[in-house]
Protein backbone atom coordinates (compact mmCIF):
# COMPACT_ATOMS: atom_id res chain seq x y z
CA UNK A 1 0.00 0.00 0.00
CA UNK A 2 2.96 2.33 0.90
CA UNK A 3 4.11 1.76 -2.64
CA UNK A 4 1.12 2.45 -4.40
CA UNK A 5 0.73 5.75 -2.57
CA UNK A 6 4.44 6.85 -3.68
CA UNK A 7 3.89 5.59 -6.96
CA UNK A 8 0.62 7.58 -7.21
CA UNK A 9 2.75 10.38 -5.45
CA UNK A 10 5.00 10.28 -8.24
CA UNK A 11 2.26 10.36 -11.34
CA UNK A 12 1.06 13.74 -9.85
CA UNK A 13 4.25 15.24 -8.96
CA UNK A 14 5.48 14.24 -12.63
CA UNK A 15 2.78 16.92 -14.04
CA UNK A 16 2.56 19.12 -10.82
CA UNK A 17 6.06 20.18 -10.25
CA UNK A 18 4.65 23.63 -9.36
CA UNK A 19 1.16 24.14 -8.82
CA UNK A 20 0.89 27.76 -10.05
CA UNK A 21 2.82 26.84 -12.73
CA UNK A 22 0.63 24.09 -13.66
CA UNK A 23 -2.67 26.13 -13.61
CA UNK A 24 -1.17 28.98 -15.32
CA UNK A 25 -0.32 26.46 -18.39
CA UNK A 26 -3.52 24.91 -18.55
CA UNK A 27 -5.41 28.38 -18.84
CA UNK A 28 -3.40 29.26 -21.38
CA UNK A 29 -4.15 25.86 -23.63
CA UNK A 30 -8.24 26.84 -22.06
CA UNK A 31 -7.87 30.45 -23.43
CA UNK A 32 -6.03 29.09 -26.78
CA UNK A 33 -9.11 26.65 -27.14
CA UNK A 34 -11.52 29.48 -26.18
CA UNK A 35 -10.43 32.47 -28.57
CA UNK A 36 -9.76 29.48 -31.59
CA UNK A 37 -12.88 27.27 -31.84
CA UNK A 38 -15.50 29.23 -30.06
CA UNK A 39 -13.90 33.85 -30.55
CA UNK A 40 -12.63 32.40 -34.20
CA UNK A 41 -9.62 34.18 -33.69
CA UNK A 42 -6.83 32.94 -36.82
CA UNK A 43 -5.55 29.35 -35.58
CA UNK A 44 -1.67 30.89 -35.97
CA UNK A 45 -2.41 33.41 -33.61
CA UNK A 46 -3.90 31.20 -31.26
CA UNK A 47 -0.57 29.18 -31.44
CA UNK A 48 1.74 32.18 -31.55
CA UNK A 49 0.05 32.78 -28.06
CA UNK A 50 0.52 29.22 -26.60
CA UNK A 51 4.24 29.31 -27.41
CA UNK A 52 4.76 32.87 -25.82
CA UNK A 53 2.81 32.30 -22.95
CA UNK A 54 4.00 28.66 -22.13
CA UNK A 55 7.74 30.62 -22.66
CA UNK A 56 7.07 33.25 -20.41
CA UNK A 57 5.11 31.04 -17.92
CA UNK A 58 8.70 29.04 -17.72
CA UNK A 59 10.48 32.50 -16.90
CA UNK A 60 8.74 33.88 -14.55
CA UNK A 61 7.76 30.37 -12.64
CA UNK A 62 12.27 30.35 -12.71
CA UNK A 63 12.27 33.92 -11.39
CA UNK A 64 9.44 33.14 -8.44
CA UNK A 65 11.54 29.86 -7.50
CA UNK A 66 14.51 31.92 -7.12
CA UNK A 67 13.14 34.29 -5.16
CA UNK A 68 13.45 33.92 -1.15
CA UNK A 69 10.56 32.57 0.50
CA UNK A 70 8.94 35.32 3.22
CA UNK B 1 6.74 11.74 -40.86
CA UNK B 2 9.70 13.68 -40.83
CA UNK B 3 13.00 12.69 -39.30
CA UNK B 4 12.81 16.03 -36.88
CA UNK B 5 10.03 14.53 -35.34
CA UNK B 6 11.00 10.92 -35.06
CA UNK B 7 14.88 12.32 -33.98
CA UNK B 8 13.04 14.16 -31.06
CA UNK B 9 11.24 11.15 -29.86
CA UNK B 10 14.39 8.86 -30.08
CA UNK B 11 16.23 11.72 -28.35
CA UNK B 12 14.01 12.37 -25.40
CA UNK B 13 12.94 8.67 -24.61
CA UNK B 14 17.16 8.07 -24.29
CA UNK B 15 17.56 11.04 -22.38
CA UNK B 16 15.16 11.19 -20.06
CA UNK B 17 16.18 7.40 -19.99
CA UNK B 18 19.68 7.81 -19.31
CA UNK B 19 18.79 10.70 -16.01
CA UNK B 20 16.56 7.90 -15.05
CA UNK B 21 18.51 5.48 -14.95
CA UNK B 22 21.20 6.28 -13.12
CA UNK B 23 18.83 7.58 -10.33
CA UNK B 24 17.74 3.95 -10.17
CA UNK B 25 20.65 2.54 -10.75
CA UNK B 26 22.89 4.46 -7.39
CA UNK B 27 20.23 2.60 -5.19
CA UNK B 28 20.53 -0.54 -7.07
CA UNK B 29 23.92 -0.43 -6.48
CA UNK B 30 23.69 0.38 -2.38
CA UNK B 31 21.27 -2.49 -2.35
CA UNK B 32 23.70 -4.92 -4.31
CA UNK B 33 26.74 -3.53 -2.29
CA UNK B 34 25.17 -4.60 0.92
CA UNK B 35 22.79 -7.82 -0.05
CA UNK B 36 24.46 -9.06 -3.35
CA UNK B 37 23.45 -8.52 -6.86
CA UNK B 38 21.22 -11.39 -6.93
CA UNK B 39 18.60 -9.73 -4.99
CA UNK B 40 19.01 -6.60 -6.85
CA UNK B 41 18.74 -8.23 -10.02
CA UNK B 42 15.75 -10.14 -8.87
CA UNK B 43 14.24 -6.54 -7.66
CA UNK B 44 15.50 -5.16 -10.65
CA UNK B 45 13.91 -7.60 -13.39
CA UNK B 46 10.51 -7.70 -11.65
CA UNK B 47 10.67 -3.64 -11.61
CA UNK B 48 11.51 -3.54 -15.27
CA UNK B 49 8.81 -5.95 -16.57
CA UNK B 50 6.28 -4.60 -14.62
CA UNK B 51 7.27 -1.05 -16.46
CA UNK B 52 7.35 -3.04 -19.79
CA UNK B 53 3.79 -4.54 -19.02
CA UNK B 54 2.34 -0.86 -18.70
CA UNK B 55 4.10 0.19 -21.94
CA UNK B 56 2.96 -3.13 -23.86
CA UNK B 57 -0.69 -2.56 -22.28
CA UNK B 58 -0.69 0.82 -22.63
CA UNK B 59 0.63 1.95 -26.26
CA UNK B 60 -2.07 -0.09 -28.19
CA UNK B 61 -4.43 1.47 -26.17
CA UNK B 62 -3.61 4.56 -26.65
CA UNK B 63 -2.85 4.26 -30.43
CA UNK B 64 -6.80 4.48 -30.65
CA UNK B 65 -8.11 7.21 -29.25
CA UNK B 66 -9.17 9.50 -31.71
CA UNK B 67 -5.51 11.48 -32.74
CA UNK B 68 -6.74 15.11 -32.29
CA UNK B 69 -7.82 13.93 -28.35
CA UNK B 70 -4.69 11.73 -28.05
CA UNK B 71 -2.55 14.72 -29.06
CA UNK B 72 -4.49 17.11 -27.19
CA UNK B 73 -4.23 14.98 -23.93
CA UNK B 74 -0.60 13.95 -24.73
CA UNK B 75 0.64 17.44 -25.50
CA UNK B 76 -0.84 19.06 -22.60
CA UNK B 77 0.61 16.46 -20.30
CA UNK B 78 3.94 16.92 -21.97
CA UNK B 79 4.15 20.43 -21.69
CA UNK B 80 2.99 19.97 -18.07
CA UNK B 81 6.41 17.78 -17.45
CA UNK B 82 8.51 18.91 -19.96
CA UNK B 83 8.09 22.62 -18.21
CA UNK B 84 8.31 21.45 -14.64
CA UNK B 85 11.61 19.63 -15.83
CA UNK B 86 13.11 22.80 -17.25
CA UNK B 87 12.11 24.90 -13.95
CA UNK B 88 13.65 22.47 -11.85
CA UNK B 89 17.10 21.90 -14.22
CA UNK B 90 17.09 26.37 -14.79
CA UNK B 91 16.95 26.34 -10.72
CA UNK B 92 20.36 23.69 -10.37
CA UNK B 93 21.73 25.37 -13.20
CA UNK B 94 21.62 28.57 -11.17
CA UNK B 95 22.47 27.28 -8.03
CA UNK B 96 19.30 27.78 -6.57
CA UNK B 97 18.55 24.31 -5.44
CA UNK B 98 21.54 21.88 -5.19
CA UNK B 99 22.26 19.41 -8.59
CA UNK B 100 21.31 15.97 -7.35
CA UNK B 101 24.47 14.16 -5.67
CA UNK B 102 24.24 10.52 -6.62
CA UNK B 103 26.86 9.53 -4.26
CA UNK B 104 25.16 11.36 -1.11
CA UNK B 105 22.15 9.44 -2.39
CA UNK B 106 24.14 6.23 -2.34
CA UNK B 107 25.55 7.05 0.99
CA UNK B 108 21.94 7.43 2.25
CA UNK B 109 20.61 4.50 0.87
CA UNK B 110 23.53 2.12 2.63
CA UNK B 111 23.28 3.93 5.64
CA UNK B 112 19.36 3.41 5.53
CA UNK B 113 19.80 -0.43 4.58
CA UNK B 114 22.20 -1.21 7.32
CA UNK B 115 20.03 0.83 9.78
CA UNK B 116 17.12 -1.74 8.86
CA UNK B 117 19.66 -4.79 8.93
CA UNK B 118 19.95 -4.15 12.21
CA UNK B 119 17.09 -3.90 13.20
CA UNK B 120 15.50 -6.88 11.36
CA UNK B 121 18.51 -8.99 12.81
CA UNK B 122 19.64 -9.62 9.42
CA UNK B 123 16.50 -10.94 7.35
CA UNK B 124 16.86 -7.74 4.95
CA UNK B 125 16.81 -10.06 1.70
CA UNK B 126 13.21 -9.28 1.10
CA UNK B 127 13.24 -5.35 2.01
CA UNK B 128 16.60 -4.84 0.08
CA UNK B 129 14.80 -6.24 -2.71
CA UNK B 130 11.60 -4.03 -2.68
CA UNK B 131 13.92 -1.20 -2.36
CA UNK B 132 15.77 -2.15 -5.62
CA UNK B 133 12.16 -3.01 -6.95
CA UNK B 134 10.91 0.69 -5.89
CA UNK B 135 13.57 2.68 -6.89
CA UNK B 136 13.00 1.10 -10.55
CA UNK B 137 9.19 1.77 -10.49
CA UNK B 138 9.33 5.07 -9.30
CA UNK B 139 12.28 6.38 -11.74
CA UNK B 140 11.20 4.36 -14.80
CA UNK B 141 7.40 6.11 -14.16
CA UNK B 142 8.28 8.70 -15.86
CA UNK B 143 10.43 7.25 -18.56
CA UNK B 144 7.04 4.84 -19.56
CA UNK B 145 5.47 8.13 -19.54
CA UNK B 146 7.91 10.01 -21.86
CA UNK B 147 8.21 6.31 -24.28
CA UNK B 148 4.15 6.43 -24.77
CA UNK B 149 3.86 10.26 -24.94
CA UNK B 150 6.31 10.48 -27.72
CA UNK B 151 5.75 7.23 -29.64
CA UNK B 152 2.38 6.36 -29.43
CA UNK B 153 0.97 9.12 -31.17
CA UNK B 154 3.38 8.79 -34.50
CA UNK B 155 3.77 5.35 -34.49
CA UNK B 156 6.95 5.72 -33.00
CA UNK B 157 6.40 3.20 -29.87
CA UNK B 158 8.89 1.08 -30.86
CA UNK B 159 11.97 3.33 -31.65
CA UNK B 160 11.03 5.35 -28.44
CA UNK B 161 11.27 1.96 -26.27
CA UNK B 162 14.58 1.02 -28.06
CA UNK B 163 15.56 4.12 -27.65
CA UNK B 164 14.98 3.84 -23.68
CA UNK B 165 16.65 0.43 -23.70
CA UNK B 166 19.28 1.38 -24.88
CA UNK B 167 19.96 3.99 -22.12
CA UNK B 168 19.40 1.17 -19.60
CA UNK B 169 21.86 -1.15 -21.51
CA UNK B 170 24.58 2.15 -21.40
CA UNK B 171 24.16 2.72 -17.77
CA UNK B 172 24.02 -0.71 -16.43
CA UNK B 173 27.33 -1.43 -19.42
CA UNK B 174 29.03 1.53 -17.32
CA UNK B 175 27.77 0.76 -13.76
CA UNK B 176 28.93 -3.01 -13.86
CA UNK B 177 32.66 -1.81 -15.30
CA UNK B 178 33.33 1.33 -12.23
CA UNK B 179 31.11 -0.71 -9.32
CA UNK B 180 30.31 2.54 -8.41
CA UNK B 181 27.27 5.54 -8.03
CA UNK B 182 27.52 7.23 -11.67
CA UNK B 183 28.25 10.96 -10.44
CA UNK B 184 29.57 12.06 -13.23
CA UNK B 185 26.50 11.74 -15.54
CA UNK B 186 25.77 15.52 -16.19
CA UNK B 187 22.27 14.86 -14.99
CA UNK B 188 20.98 18.27 -14.91
CA UNK B 189 22.35 19.24 -18.21
CA UNK B 190 20.79 16.00 -19.97
CA UNK B 191 17.40 16.93 -17.72
CA UNK B 192 17.57 20.67 -18.94
CA UNK B 193 17.76 18.96 -22.80
CA UNK B 194 14.68 16.58 -21.90
CA UNK B 195 12.56 19.34 -20.34
CA UNK B 196 13.79 21.63 -24.05
CA UNK B 197 12.12 18.89 -26.49
CA UNK B 198 9.33 17.82 -24.12
CA UNK B 199 8.25 21.11 -24.18
CA UNK B 200 8.43 21.65 -27.55
CA UNK B 201 6.49 18.53 -28.11
CA UNK B 202 4.06 19.40 -25.39
CA UNK B 203 3.26 22.68 -26.92
CA UNK B 204 3.55 21.23 -30.71
CA UNK B 205 0.91 18.53 -29.92
CA UNK B 206 -1.34 20.74 -27.93
CA UNK B 207 -1.59 22.77 -30.87
CA UNK B 208 -2.49 20.44 -33.77
CA UNK B 209 -4.84 19.05 -31.01
CA UNK B 210 -6.23 22.45 -31.07
CA UNK B 211 -6.52 22.11 -35.37
CA UNK B 212 -3.30 25.24 -35.21
CA UNK B 213 -1.37 24.65 -38.43
CA UNK B 214 2.12 25.14 -37.35
CA UNK B 215 4.01 26.67 -40.37
CA UNK B 216 6.92 24.22 -41.57
CA UNK B 217 4.71 21.28 -40.05
CA UNK B 218 7.23 19.23 -37.81
CA UNK B 219 10.02 21.12 -38.31
CA UNK B 220 8.78 23.99 -36.30
CA UNK B 221 9.34 21.69 -33.85
CA UNK B 222 13.11 22.56 -34.11
CA UNK B 223 12.52 25.99 -33.56
CA UNK B 224 9.99 25.48 -30.46
CA UNK B 225 13.17 23.72 -28.79
CA UNK B 226 15.36 26.35 -29.97
CA UNK B 227 13.45 28.86 -27.70
CA UNK B 228 12.76 26.75 -25.16
CA UNK B 229 16.32 26.34 -24.73
CA UNK B 230 16.86 29.81 -24.60
CA UNK B 231 14.09 30.70 -22.16
CA UNK B 232 15.26 28.38 -19.84
CA UNK B 233 19.02 29.55 -20.37
CA UNK B 234 17.54 33.30 -19.66
CA UNK B 235 15.61 32.21 -16.79
CA UNK B 236 18.17 30.33 -15.43
CA UNK B 237 20.57 33.29 -15.50
CA UNK B 238 18.24 35.41 -14.47
CA UNK B 239 17.66 33.37 -11.02
CA UNK B 240 21.33 33.54 -10.92
CA UNK B 241 21.90 37.34 -10.47
CA UNK B 242 18.66 37.29 -8.87
CA UNK B 243 18.92 35.00 -6.07
CA UNK B 244 22.83 36.17 -5.96
CA UNK B 245 21.37 39.82 -5.09
CA UNK B 246 19.30 38.57 -2.25
CA UNK B 247 22.05 36.14 -0.78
Amino acid sequence: MTMLKELAAELIGMFVAEMRLTISALAIVAMVAFLVDFIGVDPLLGGAVLLLGSLTLLVESVLRGARPRS
Amino acid sequence: MAWSTALTAVSAAFLASLVEVVEAFTIVLAVATLRGWRTAAIGTTVGLTALAGVVLLLGPLVARVPIASLQLTIGVLLLLFGVGWLRKASLRAAGVIPLHDEEAIFAAETAQLGAQQQRVHGSLQWVAGITALKAVLLEGLEVVFIVIAVGAGRGLLLPASLGALAACAVVLGAGVVIHRPLSRVPENSLKFGVGVMLSAFGVFWTGEGLGIPWPGQDLALLLFAGLFLAAGFLGSSLARKLSLGFA
